[in-house]
C-alpha cells in the first residue's frame, strides 16, 4: 500500500477483471449475434428494419425520448411486464441486434415502447400523438413535438401527408394543414417497427397461470 | 502551529509535519489551477441546476418550453445530469484531487500554465458537449450524452491533468501514501478508462446494441463508485482529520474500505438491468455485488465516525466540516439504498420508478456534492489567503441545499414507492401510476428551486472572495462560536 507501482497493480487487477466481466464478456459474446430463419416464411427474427426506421432512431435519441421511455420488457416473476401486456415475452440481446444505440432506458416517466408498434398501427395516430400528446391523454406528462411539424396554408389540394383529425389548441386553423417534417416521418416508421412479439428460441413465452 | 500529521498510513512511523513556509510555498503553485477548477465548476453547477429546474418544472407542466426543439425535456434533462457530472462534479473533482495530492505529497505543482490550459481546454469540451446535447446531436446513454465530437476534447484535456496528479504523486517527498492519496489515485485512473472505453464502445464506433446494455450501466454506475466517490472519500479523508486536529481512527478500516469499494463497486452497476436483456450470471454477479458493497460502505462511515466520535461539535461551526460529513454521511446512506434497491423483489417493482431517481440524487448530491462543497469552504480560504467573507451566505448555502435535499428526497421516495406499487400491480393502469407520483413531483420540483438559491448564494459568495473583500476580516468565518481553538492557522 506504501508504494505507487503496487497500488496501480492491484486497481488494474481489480478493476481489470470487472472490465473483462462487463466489457469485454458482452462485446466477444454478445456483440456478433445473427437474427434467426422463419422456417415458415423464410424471413428473419427480428425482421430488419426499413431505411425510414434506421434513420427514426437517430430522431428518437436526439429527442432524448430514452430518458422518459423504456424499452425492455423484463423476467418474469420479479417483475410483472409481462402481466401488464408490455410484450409477449422476455427481451433478450438477440432482440436489438438492429439499433444503432440500445436504448434501454431507466425510467418509466411514459409508457414502455418494446412493442409500441402492436398497440398503434396507424402512422396518422403517431403524428397526431407526437404532434399534441395532451388532446389524446390529457392526463399525461408528455411534451409536444410540434417542432418536427409544419404548419403550411393549403394553396390549392390538400397535402396527402397533412395530419388528420388534430384536436386541441394547437389544432391548424381552416385553410392551414400540419405536415411532418423528414425527422418526424422518420421517428413514426420507428416507432411503427418496434414489435418484439416474434418467437425467438431463447425467450419462450411464459405459459398461462 | 505545527498540525499533527495526517497519519492516516497503517505503520503509524514518525509525524511528518510541514512548516508554513513549505505549505504557502505548495498553496501558492496550486492556486491558479485550483482556483481555476473550482471556479469553472461552481459556474457550472449554477448553470446546470437552472436547466435542472426547468427540467423538474417540465416534468409537472409538459407545456413548459415545449416551443423549440432546444428546450424539451428530452434535451434539458441529459443536458442537465452531463453538465452536473462533468462540469460541476468532475472539474470539483480536479481541484480538489490536485490540491489534496500536491498537499499530501508536499511537493509545488511544477509548470501549471500547461495546468491551467488543460482547464480550459475541459471547459471548452463541457460547453460543446452541452451546446451538441441541446442541439440534438446527443447519443441518449445517460451520463454518456456529450456527443462524440465533444469527448475526445474531455479525453485530451483530462490526460493532462492526471498526468499531473500521478507525476506529483511519484515525486512526493519519500514516504508512505496516505489513504487520501490511494483514494485519488484510484479515481484518477479509472476516469480515462470508463471515459474511453465507453466513448469506443458505445459512441465512436458503438458495438452491436445487443452488447451495449451492460457496457452502459458498467460505465454510469461507476462513474460514481470510481471516479467521484473515490476523490470525494479521499478529499474528505483528507480535511476531516485537518479541521478536528486527529488522524484518521483506524488505518486498518481504511484499507479494508478502498480495496472492497473498488473490488465490489466496478462489479455493482449491471444489478440496473436485472431482468433485462443480459444473461443470467450478470444479473447474479451485480446483485451479489450491490449487497456486498455495504462492507465498503461500512468500513469507511465507521472509520469516519471513529474519527470524529466526540469531535462532532465542531461541525457547528465549521463550514467545511459540516458540508464534508454531511457529504460522507450521504455516501454511506446512498450505499445503504443502493444494497437495498439491488434486491430483485425491490428492484422489479421500483426500477422505473422515482425511487431510483432519489437514490441517484442521494448519491451525486447529497455524498458526492456536499462533500465537494465541503472542500471547497476548506481548500479556497487557503489558496487566497482570506477568509469566507459573509456567514450569512454560507447559512443560506448550507440550509437552501439541506432543506432541498430532503424535500426531494422525500418527494421521490414517497411519490417513487406509489409509482412502482402502480407500475407493479398488474390491477394498476399506468395513468394511475402517473397520477400517484404527479404530486410528488411537484415537490421535488419545488426543492430544485430551493437548490438553485443555495447555489447562487454559494456563487455569490465565491465572487465576492475573489474580489477578497473579505482582507479587512480579523477572525475566520464560524457559523457560531466554537467552543474550543482550532489549531489550523486559518481555522475553517
Amino acid at each position: 500500500m506504501n508504494k505507487l507501482p503496487l497500488l496501480f497493480t492491484g486497481i488494474l487487477i481489480i478493476f481489470g477483471a470487472a472490465w473483462l466481466g462487463l466489457v469485454a464478456y458482452p462485446v466477444s459474446n454478445l456483440g456478433h449475434l445473427q437474427p434467426l430463419v422463419d422456417e415458415d416464411t423464410a424471413g428473419y427474427f427480428p425482421p430488419s428494419v426499413a431505411g425510414l426506421a434506421v434513420a427514426g432512431q437517430k430522431v428518437y435519441a436526439s429527442a432524448g425520448c430514452v430518458y422518459c421511455h423504456t424499452q425492455q420488457v423484463r423476467l418474469d416473476p420479479t417483475s410483472t411486464d409481462i402481466a401488464k401486456k408490455l410484450g409477449v415475452r422476455q427481451t433478450v440481446p438477440r432482440d436489438y441486434i438492429r439499433d444503432k444505440t440500445a436504448f434501454l432506458g431507466k425510467r418509466r416517466i411514459g409508457q414502455d415502447l418494446s412493442n409500441v408498434g402492436t398497440r398503434i398501427k396507424e402512422a396518422n395516430e403517431f403524428h397526431q400523438y407526437l404532434y399534441e400528446p395532451s388532446s389524446v391523454t390529457p392526463w399525461g406528462k408528455m411534451p409536444s413535438y410540434r417542432y418536427l411539424y409544419k404548419l403550411t396554408k393549403i394553396v390549392s389540394q390538400p397535402s396527402a401527408d397533412a395530419i388528420q383529425g388534430l384536436k386541441g389548441p394547437h389544432a391548424p386553423p381552416t385553410g392551414y394543414e400540419v405536415i411532418p417534417t423528414e425527422d418526424a416521418k422518420a421517428l413514426v416508421a420507428y416507432l411503427l417497427s418496434l414489435n418484439k412479439n416474434y418467437p425467438l428460441p431463447e425467450s419462450p413465452e411464459p405459459t398461462a397461470k | 502551529m505545527n498540525q499533527p500529521s495526517h497519519s492516516s498510513h497503517h505503520e503509524g512511523t514518525e509525524v511528518r509535519t510541514l512548516s508554513n513556509e513549505e505549505r504557502a510555498a505548495i498553496d501558492a503553485s496550486t492556486r491558479g489551477p485550483v482556483i481555476l477548477f473550482i471556479g469553472s465548476s461552481i459556474f457550472w453547477l449554477v448553470i446546470g441546476t437552472c436547466l435542472k429546474v426547468v427540467a423538474d418544472w417540465q416534468l409537472s407542466f409538459p407545456s413548459l418550453l415545449d416551443f423549440t426543439a432546444l428546450f424539451t425535456y428530452g434535451r434539458i434533462e441529459p443536458a442537465q445530469s452531463n453538465i452536473l457530472i462533468y462540469g460541476w462534479a468532475s472539474t470539483a473533482a480536479f481541484g480538489a484531487g490536485l490540491w489534496v495530492t500536491a498537499r499530501l505529497s508536499r511537493v509545488p505543482l511544477l509548470h501549471k500554465k500547461l495546468l491551467i490550459s488543460a482547464g480550459i481546454i475541459w471547459n471548452l469540451g463541457v460547453i460543446i458537449g452541452a451546446a451538441g446535447i441541446l442541439v440534438g446531436d446527443g447519443n441518449s446513454i445517460p451520463g454518456l450524452d456529450f456527443p462524440g465530437y465533444a469527448s475526445p476534447i474531455l479525453l485530451i484535456a483530462y490526460a493532462l491533468i492526471a498526468s499531473w496528479i500521478i507525476i506529483t504523486l511519484c515525486y512526493r517527498q519519500p514516504g508512505a501514501l496516505f489513504a487520501s492519496q490511494w483514494f485519488i489515485f484510484a479515481g484518477f485512473l479509472c476516469f480515462p478508462w470508463l471515459y474511453a472505453t465507453a466513448n469506443i464502445l458505445l459512441v465512436w464506433n458503438p458495438v452491436q446494441a445487443s452488447a451495449q446494455g451492460p457496457i452502459a450501466c458498467w460505465f454510469l454506475e461507476n462513474l460514481t463508485n470510481l471516479w467521484l466517490a473515490p476523490v470525494a472519500i479521499g478529499t474528505g479523508f483528507y480535511i476531516v482529520p485537518k479541521l478536528i486536529s486527529r488522524p484518521i481512527a483506524s488505518p486498518s478500516l481504511s484499507v479494508l474500505g478502498f480495496w472492497t469499494l473498488i473490488l465490489f463497486g466496478s462489479w455493482t452497476g449491471i444489478s440496473n438491468l436485472f431482468g433485462g436483456p443480459i444473461p443470467a450470471w450478470m444479473m447474479g454477479a451485480g446483485v451479489a455485488a450491490s449487497i456486498m458493497l455495504i462492507i465498503p460502505v461500512f468500513s469507511i462511515a465507521m472509520n469516519l465516525h471513529l474519527t470524529l466520535s466526540g469531535k462532532y461539535e465542531v461541525m457547528s461551526w465549521s463550514p467545511a466540516l459540516r458540508f464534508t460529513v454531511f457529504g460522507l454521511y450521504g455516501f454511506f446512506f446512498s450505499g445503504i439504498l443502493a444494497t437495498l434497491l439491488a434486491l430483485p423483489k425491490f428492484h422489479g417493482a421500483l426500477q422505473f420508478s422515482d425511487v431510483f431517481a432519489g437514490a441517484s440524487l442521494l448519491s451525486l448530491y447529497g455524498f458526492v456534492s456536499m462533500t465537494f462543497f465541503g472542500a471547497i469552504y476548506y481548500i479556497v480560504p487557503r489558496l487566497i489567503n482570506a477568509e469566507w467573507p459573509c456567514v450569512t451566505l454560507i447559512r443560506c448555502h448550507f440550509w437552501l441545499v439541506l432543506t432541498g435535499l430532503v424535500l426531494a428526497l422525500s418527494a421521490l421516495f414517497l411519490g417513487g414507492l406509489l409509482q412502482g406499487f402502480a407500475q407493479f400491480d398488474v390491477a394498476s393502469t399506468f395513468r394511475s401510476s402517473i397520477e400517484f407520483v404527479s404530486p410528488f413531483r411537484f415537490l421535488s420540483a419545488i426543492a430544485s428551486v430551493l437548490f438553485l438559491l443555495g447555489h447562487l448564494s454559494f456563487a455569490f459568495l465565491f465572487v465576492l472572495m475573489l474580489l477578497k473583500t473579505g482582507k479587512s476580516q480579523s477572525g475566520p468565518a464560524l457559523l457560531n462560536e466554537p467552543t474550543e481553538n482550532s489549531l489550523e492557522t486559518l481555522a475553517v
